[in-house]
């Protein structure tokens, strides 16, 4: 028994790429199947006025129905007639991939330093307040049009990723000097987040014209801007020029985690702090700078937060930060997979609204069937990284000399 | 066997497209095109909370009862989520009018409504000003009132029924709000100033648990208050507001309900409440989609319903109203009166 569940490790450990994107649509595929008896079930429980009367009972839902809207509604219905690529469905398909881009970034610089960072999402509540605030007073210094946009977007983003930086460096100093888990003061970090900014709301920004708790919106020269002629028009909240920085961004982290002595110094930190240690790795310098880094990337999600989508902080920010945690972890914790992770999850979000507009399916159900993808999709991945702990992963592949591999 | 395998691949592949094409629309879907279509954008209670939401939803299940219109709902989770969801609605074209429910989304409707100019909208608690835009609020300052009356009134008499009773010694009552707004806080308003007006000495205890969907918290904020003495609580915080019937019904206390009748709508704790301020939702979303209906769907026009209208009613609990004795029920129908009438003032602000 102990034999098999060991081979069956070692399988998925040393599985190829190819065999990896095999599993996972294989899980994908599950998923779909699981999710779709169980819409069909709930249906027989539901009540309307038609559905498909079979053995006695009426099913109010329609699976295929279901999984149309999720994946072609994400996309603005592609199959229908008069489809055009600059559609708002796809729009906050992609929006949502962006900001879950830099979210899901911040959870695996820190994941590869070997700690658990779950405090993205008050990082990103304090970095995309701090970007708010900055920007609104940075404004009134400032020209108006280009000028302004060239100006006040970099400041916007620079003050997201400090203030969340900032924010992250603090588990990072308790952990490292105070031997505080990271684990649990980022938890509590994001309680005192979402207190601390609430206050300072009510006490100093709130927008005296608005009845929902949020601050002044920023000039909309100040927002992200878009690309002329082939972007999305500017009411989508969704910018390709955001899209691009996130990618290039991603290419980075994975260049910097690969490329350079930090990301060497990091990884070893994450993989065998001793030897690490053993190799002349400050530890303690080296854990508060990676959660400064991944702080400083959920700011940055904040920051994109504010100035791409809604143009003011609102006080109910949505779990961006806790949703990074499943996409990093889906990626394998590979900044390159984080985008493709980030893009399911982006379909996952925008179909979801799609089945609730177009179907009687209730938001519970296709949050479910939302969970289950997710779920199915990152058991594998999350078992190679249990695996990994049990198998010995080198003795199939020589050891190298620098780096390891690249996709571990 | 390989060969038989790969046929049967391709056969089950061309079956499931063909399948696939047909079989994405819902179960016995209409015909489109003929019928009324409303979209529903609720408050971010969602439906279920047998108050706010629930009402407006009452209005558009009658409207589909009386004229065969057809709906679909969309229930955001958060106040970011607004804008996308009455956009789904307005960008498919396919609705002859979006209800929004609830003040909150009045700033993504202020955007949207311009955005979308050839859209009807409704807006329920909150005014926006376009041509599109049907707005309805109601005179909650006034129902307050009503009911901070009647718990004026009741807190010093000796009343028990159902599974409370009052404490005459002690000449004190609640208030709990949901999240800290201009509309809530016109609820607080009102029924402080009617308290007040029936009760000069009545101490009014007033506590905002900062949620609309916070049942524990509701319940531990109303146990406090009737720990220090409140024999009667009123609640304007959605399904917050099924905590403090879960308190008063630990402490043998009463309560007031807000938005419908929650003696039917909560009828676990009909026992409890001795009555609720009743906001009729539902008359406005229907009376919105009558007008769609008849082709004359006015935007740009404020109603607004109070007590007049019967918009705004205090309804005595199905269980115990009939217990509250008829002074106060008569001292309260003249309250009314007055109020309709211009002799009392009720103000709308704290």
């Amino acid at each position: 028994m102990r034999d098999d569940i060991e081979r069956l490790l070692d399988r998925l450990v040393h599985a190829s790429v190819v065999e990896r994107v095999v599993i996972s649509f294989a899980a994908l595929f599950a998923a779909i199947l699981i999710g779709g008896v169980l819409v069909f079930i709930s249906g027989g429980f539901a009540s309307c006025r038609t559905g498909l009367d079979l053995a006695g009972m009426t099913f109010c839902y329609n699976p295929m129905q279901v999984y149309y809207e999720l994946f072609l509604g994400s996309l603005g219905h592609p199959l229908g007639g008069n489809w055009s690529p600059m559609n708002y469905s796809l729009a906050t398909t992609l929006r949502q991939t962006t900001l879950l881009i830099f979210a899901g970034l911040s959870v695996a610089v820190a994941f590869r330093a070997g700690l658990f960072n779950i405090g993205t999402q008050g990082q990103l509540i304090v970095g995309g307040l701090l970007t708010a605030v900055t920007v609104l007073f940075a404004a009134s210094y400032v020209p108006g049009g280009f000028v302004g946009t060239v100006l006040l977007v970099p400041i916007g983003v620079l003050a997201g990723a400090i203030g969340g930086g900032f924010y992250g460096a603090i588990p990072g100093a308790l952990k490292a000097y105070a031997d505080a888990n990271e684990v649990i003061t980022t938890i509590m970090l994001n309680f005192i987040a979402v207190g601390v900014t609430s206050t300072l709301l009510s006490w100093r920004f709130q927008d005296p014209d608005s009845a929902n708790p949020q601050t002044r919106p920023v000039p909309e020269y100040a927002e992200i801007p878009n690309v002329p002629f082939v972007g999305f028009s500017g009411r989508m909240d969704f910018s390709l020029l955001a899209l691009g920085f996130a990618a290039v961004l991603m290419i980075f982290v994975a260049w910097l985690l690969a490329r350079t002595s930090f990301g060497y110094e990091l990884r070893t930190s994450g993989v065998q702090p001793e030897a690490a240690a053993y190799g002349g790795v400050d530890e303690k310098r080296m854990t508060v700078a990676s959660m400064t880094l991944s702080g400083a990337l959920g700011g940055i999600a904040g920051a994109f937060w504010v100035l791409m989508q809604h143009g003011y902080w609102l006080e109910n920010v949505p779990p961006l930060g806790f949703d990074g945690i499943a996409v990093s972890i889906l990626a394998g914790n590979n900044p390159l997979g984080v985008g493709a992770a980030a893009f399911l999850f982006g379909i996952l979000s925008s179909g979801s609204r799609s089945i609730n507009t177009a179907t009687d399916v209730p938001p519970e159900l296709v949050g479910i069937l939302s969970g289950l993808i997710i779920l199915f999709v990152a058991m594998p991945e999350f078992f190679r990284m249990i695996g990994r702990r049990f198998v010995d992963v080198d003795d199939a592949a020589p050891a190298r000399s620098a780096g390891g591999e690249a996709d571990d | 066997m390989v060969r038989d395998r790969r046929r049967f691949l391709y056969g089950t592949g061309v079956a499931g497209l063909t399948a696939l094409a047909g079989c994405v629309g819902g179960f016995g879907d209409e015909g489109e095109g003929e019928d009324t279509n409303v979209g529903m954008v609720y408050a971010t209670g969602g439906l279920g909370d047998d108050s706010f939401n629930d009402m407006a939803q009452q209005g558009v299940l009658q409207a589909e009862e009386e004229f065969g219109v057809s709906f679909d709902e969309a229930e955001p989770g958060s106040v970011g989520d607004f804008d996308g969801a009455q956009r789904s609605f307005a960008e498919s074209g396919d609705y002859d009018l979006v209800s929004c429910i609830g003040f909150a989304q009045e700033d993504a409707l202020r955007e949207n409504a311009e955005e979308y100019s050839d859209q009807n909208f409704m807006i329920v608690d909150t005014v926006v000003e376009a041509d599109n835009v049907r707005s309805y609020v109601f005179d909650e300052p006034a129902g307050s009132f009503l009911v901070g009356t009647l718990a004026g009134l009741l807190t010093d008499t000796e009343f028990a029924a159902g599974d409370g009773e009052t404490n005459p010694d002690e000449s004190t009552v609640g208030f709990v709000g949901g999240e800290e707004s201009p509309l809530i806080e016109s609820f607080h308003a009102g029924f402080e100033a009617g308290v007040e007006h029936a009760n000069p000495d009545a101490e009014v205890l007033s506590s905002y648990v900062g949620d609309f969907n916070d049942t524990g918290g509701g319940q531990e904020t109303a146990r406090l208050m009737y720990e220090s003495g409140a024999d009667i609580v009123f609640h304007a915080a959605g399904r917050t507001g099924v905590g403090v019937f879960q308190a008063a019904e630990s402490e043998g206390r009463f309560a007031i309900g807000v938005d419908d009748d929650q003696s039917m709508s909560q009828e676990d704790y009909a026992d409890v409440i001795v009555s609720s301020m009743v906001k009729r939702v539902d008359e406005a979303v229907f009376t919105a989609i009558e007008s769609v209906i008849d082709d004359a769907f006015e935007g740009g026009e404020v109603e607004e319903l109070g007590l007049e209208d019967d918009a705004i009613e205090n309804v005595y609990g199905q269980s115990i109203g009939d217990e509250i004795p008829d002074e106060i029920t008569e001292e309260v129908e003249s309250t009314r009166q007055q109020i309709i009438d211009g002799e009392i003032e009720v103000p709308d602000e704290l």
